[in-house]
């Protein structure tokens, strides 16, 4: 059974697993704490510096971020001072002196009362290199298709020596978690593009579905996949079903589906590689 | 001819890196072929031998001659001086004493105490046998005879604390680390020594790279570890190859490898390179760079003596904490905590650099004070200009004026001051500096340096430096002086890491004590020291000015005007302020303003 730690956040005494962060057990009570760089299914970075909290009680009276500090016994946690604000407020303004145009900053800006920049770097680029498109693809897709280079100010997301990379299988993990949209995909008729402000990163020839012979997947993603499902050696996967087709009764036979449903789900018991 | 006599000679050259670029390694050839060509044989040697820094660069290369144990120093040695040295002093028993080290060279040493310096330019660093003559190795051996527990508490009794800049005590981070669960655990060894004018650490590597070695051993011992690393700059290579030449020479006489000293215990040391980042000297991005990852901190809440290298418990100590261990143990805790202050124990090297007199490596008793250091062992500042500040702590720390000169050098004393203790630089200012430029450099450097992975410190820093560029070009107003108070105070609470949080010490100490000058820059447009291009303009005093033409010959703007014997004009539209006349007038005719 894991312990339960008994906290206080914002005066509200909650109770929250013991692992689990303060940003976490903040979320659960409907507290809110603004992030950037944090998301649920990325193993917190703790790089953009807004989810900082004030902790007093058990630990000694610090400014931490509650994305990595764990929940502890007796904490005391304010997410909402003055302190806190106005050290938001600076940094949020500093990320808009970076990205102007970024939306969901703006909006999020205009939340703390930040509507204009006083630290404008001319950079017309919408990223604010919070690096969660480098982490899903490193840690999620396995990938490491995309890299910070260069250190300071001149950090730059970018893909290996900045060309296309060979790495990327198009699969738009990246552009999912972009907060920003500062990475995007693209598709046109059969082909596929992902790029940041000023930079094609990968470029694909989609595959075309089976049965609608729509364009839909680059054969680097399917492949994987096809890895991924545990597909039996010497069993080649010989249809490409677009996602339409999978779920539509339609246009793909129940007997068709059920057996590219098999080969998905189950689990072959042989061994790896 | 041959030469031949009862006594023991013994030519020690200096080899350090200050050493070896002034001519060091040709004085010793040359020394070697004067005395193989008078076929001079004696007792013991004649030895020429390479030895480590001593100290003294500015005097380099340094030779000491010693015959039946008396020994001579000389100062800026040539291969041309090295055979006349031989001919004279060594055949004739006539020093040479026009050569020889003059008073300043004992003042230098005068004050200092050397402890961790002691053998270092006394014995050849390439040659193991040497530190063993001196009993070395000894202490490691007597670590072995010794409990875990008793050596720590021998550490923690004798108030040693981390010379990386930290001044954590080392005896409580090896207990914290002996009592992590979780194996293998690593010692860590910092010799990414990255300051701006330091080089306390590479000089220790370079000149006795045995005693760091010996201090791993020993924490090792008391930790429970099998294994170390030194994280050393690739931008040391002298230091790399005579730490390797150590390793090796460790190893064959089984101090490192498998049962050390002939025990259970097996113990083993790697060379990690690092590849420039100033940021790998922080613990966490240290540990990260040898993990064959980019070298970024990791915002841990959890120490490194619990999570460290690869996720495992890892005590990390820099090059200086290392090499005091083996001295501790072998002279004992009360011995090393009778120096020093009530906090502070032992002796701390400091690298002696920038508008000071007798430049080098000093090794001092904590809680000497910086006028001491100063104008004692460094003998004040060149051309009787006025002391303003010293900067102490590396790019992070802080400038401390005049009022501070008689305060104590202690980690606490330098906290309190607005500066710290950082790993030893010192950098000493004088009355031509402008402080506000020293803090842009400063700072300028934190902003490259920095990984860029948080948002204060890769934006807030680049900001601050923007805003004092501006101020220094003569742009800035009174809120350009707010925002940079502003910035800092939030990049101080938020940033990531230490590299972050003490960036803006620089500007913060400046702000504090030279405040005057900011205003001067913001408010007069005037920069006091005459540094600033944009806000300084040199006119010739017609009173003073002999028309000696000097100015005007050297200046390259030919900005410079006036008949020979006759005051001289300087064409404001031409002039570029570089400062040529204001330096070679010898009449002081020449004003800035």
């Amino acid at each position: 059974m894991t312990n339960i730690v008994n906290l206080t956040i914002n005066g509200k005494k909650i109770k929250a697993p013991a692992g689990m962060t303060v940003l976490e057990a903040a979320q659960q009570e409907d507290i809110y704490i603004p992030t950037l760089c944090h998301h649920k299914s990325l193993d917190p970075e703790g790089t953009c510096r807004l989810c900082i909290v004030e902790i007093s009680g058990s630990i000694r009276d610090s400014i931490r971020i509650s994305c990595i500090q764990e929940v502890k016994e007796g904490l005391i946690v304010e997410t909402d001072t003055k302190k806190i604000n106005n050290n938001r407020k600076l940094i949020l303004e500093l990320l808009l002196g970076r990205a102007p145009e970024a939306q969901s900053l703006k909006k999020l800006a205009a939340q703390y009362g930040v509507t204009k920049s006083r630290f404008e770097t001319g950079e017309s680029n919408d990223c604010i290199l919070c690096g969660r498109c480098v982490r899903v693809c490193r840690d999620k897709i396995g990938m490491h298709a995309l890299c910070f280079v260069n250190r300071g100010p001149q950090r730059k997301l970018t893909t290996d020596f900045e060309r296309l990379s060979e790495y990327c299988i198009g699969c738009g993990a990246c552009t999912n978690v972009c907060p920003t949209g500062a990475i995007r995909m693209e598709d046109k008729g059969d082909q596929r593009k992902i790029f940041t402000w000023d930079q094609v990163t990968a470029k694909f020839t989609l595959e075309r579905c089976t049965h609608c012979n729509k364009p839909f997947a680059p054969k680097r993603y399917l492949e994987l996949i096809n890895k991924k499902a545990y597909t039996p050696k010497g069993l080649e996967y010989v249809d490409y079903i677009c996602p339409d087709c999978f779920s539509s009764h339609d246009k793909v036979s129940d007997r068709r589906r059920e057996m590219a449903l098999m080969k998905s789900t189950v689990k072959w018991s042989v061994p790896r590689g | 001819m041959k030469t031949e006599n009862n006594d023991s000679i013994v030519i020690s050259v200096c080899t350090g890196t200050g050493g070896v670029a002034s001519g060091g390694y040709k004085v010793i050839d040359a020394f070697k072929e004067e005395l193989a060509k008078i076929n001079c044989t004696a007792k013991i040697g004649p030895r020429t031998h390479k030895v480590g820094c001593r100290g003294f660069c500015a005097k380099d290369v340094l030779v000491d001659v010693e015959i039946n144990g008396e020994s001579e120093t000389y100062q800026h040695v040539t291969e041309e001086k090295a055979r006349k040295i031989v001919a004279s002093h060594i055949i004739e028993k006539e020093p040479v004493k026009k050569w020889m080290v003059k008073e300043d060279y004992h003042n230098f040493h005068d004050k200092q105490q050397k402890v961790v310096l002691a053998d270092c330019g006394k014995i050849d660093p390439e040659v193991i046998d040497e530190y063993l003559e001196k009993g070395g190795y000894k202490s490691a051996e007597k670590a072995l005879s010794m409990k875990p527990e008793e050596i720590i508490d021998t550490i923690k009794k004798s108030g040693l604390r981390g010379r990386g800049g930290g001044g954590f005590p080392a005896g409580i981070k090896w207990e914290s680390c002996r009592n992590a669960k979780g194996e293998p655990k690593y010692v860590l060894c910092n010799a990414d020594e990255g300051d701006p004018g330091a080089f306390m650490d590479r000089s220790i590597v370079e000149g006795h790279p045995h005693l760091m070695i010996e201090g791993m051993i020993i924490g090792a011992i008391a930790i429970g570890s099998s294994e170390g690393y030194v994280y050393i700059r690739a931008e040391y290579p002298l230091a790399v190859d005579r730490l390797r030449l150590a390793l090796d020479q460790a190893r064959e006489h089984n101090f490192l490898g498998e049962n050390i000293f002939g025990s259970d215990l097996s113990f083993d040391i790697k060379i990690i390179l690092g590849a420039g980042a100033f940021v790998c000297g922080e613990s966490t991005a240290l540990m990260t760079s040898i993990e064959d990852n980019p070298g970024e901190p990791r915002p841990k809440y959890v120490h490194t003596t619990d999570k460290g290298l690869w996720g495992k418990p890892s005590n990390l100590n820099n090059v200086e904490t290392w090499a005091n261990v083996p001295i501790i143990l072998e002279k004992g805790s009360d011995w090393y905590s009778s120096i020093g202050t009530e906090k502070s124990k032992g002796t701390k090297i400091f690298s002696l650099v920038g508008k000071i007199n007798n430049t080098g490596l000093v090794e001092v008793p904590m809680g000497i004070t910086l006028r001491e250091i100063i104008y004692d062992i460094g003998g004040g500042i060149p051309k009787k200009k006025e002391f303003k500040a010293v900067q102490t702590g590396g790019p992070s720390g802080g400038c401390l004026p005049k009022s501070f000169l008689d305060k104590p050098v202690d980690y606490e004393s330098l906290y309190e001051a607005g500066s710290m203790m950082g790993s030893g630089g010192m950098v000493v200012l004088d009355e031509d500096t402008c402080m506000v430029d020293v803090s842009k450099y400063f700072l300028d450097f934190c902003k490259d340096e920095g990984c860029g992975q948080c948002t204060p410190c890769r934006e807030g820093v680049a900001q601050m430096v923007r805003v004092l560029e501006e101020i220094t070009e003569g742009k800035g107003t009174l809120e350009h002086i707010d925002l940079l108070e502003e910035l800092a105070a939030m990049i101080q609470e938020t940033s990531l890491c230490a590299l972050g949080t003490s960036a803006p010490n620089p500007v913060l100490s400046t702000l504090q004590y030279f405040r005057d000058e900011y205003e001067a820059h913001v408010v007069d447009k005037k920069c006091p020291a005459g540094i600033c291009k944009a806000l300084t303009t040199f006119t010739i005093d017609e009173e003073l000015c002999t028309g000696c033409t000097v100015c005007a010959r050297n200046c390259p703007a030919d900005a410079i005007t006036g008949a020979k014997k006759e005051p001289h004009f300087i064409n404001q539209d031409k002039c570029t302020t570089c400062r040529v006349c204001y330096d070679s007038c010898k009449f002081g005719a020449v004003k800035k303003g």
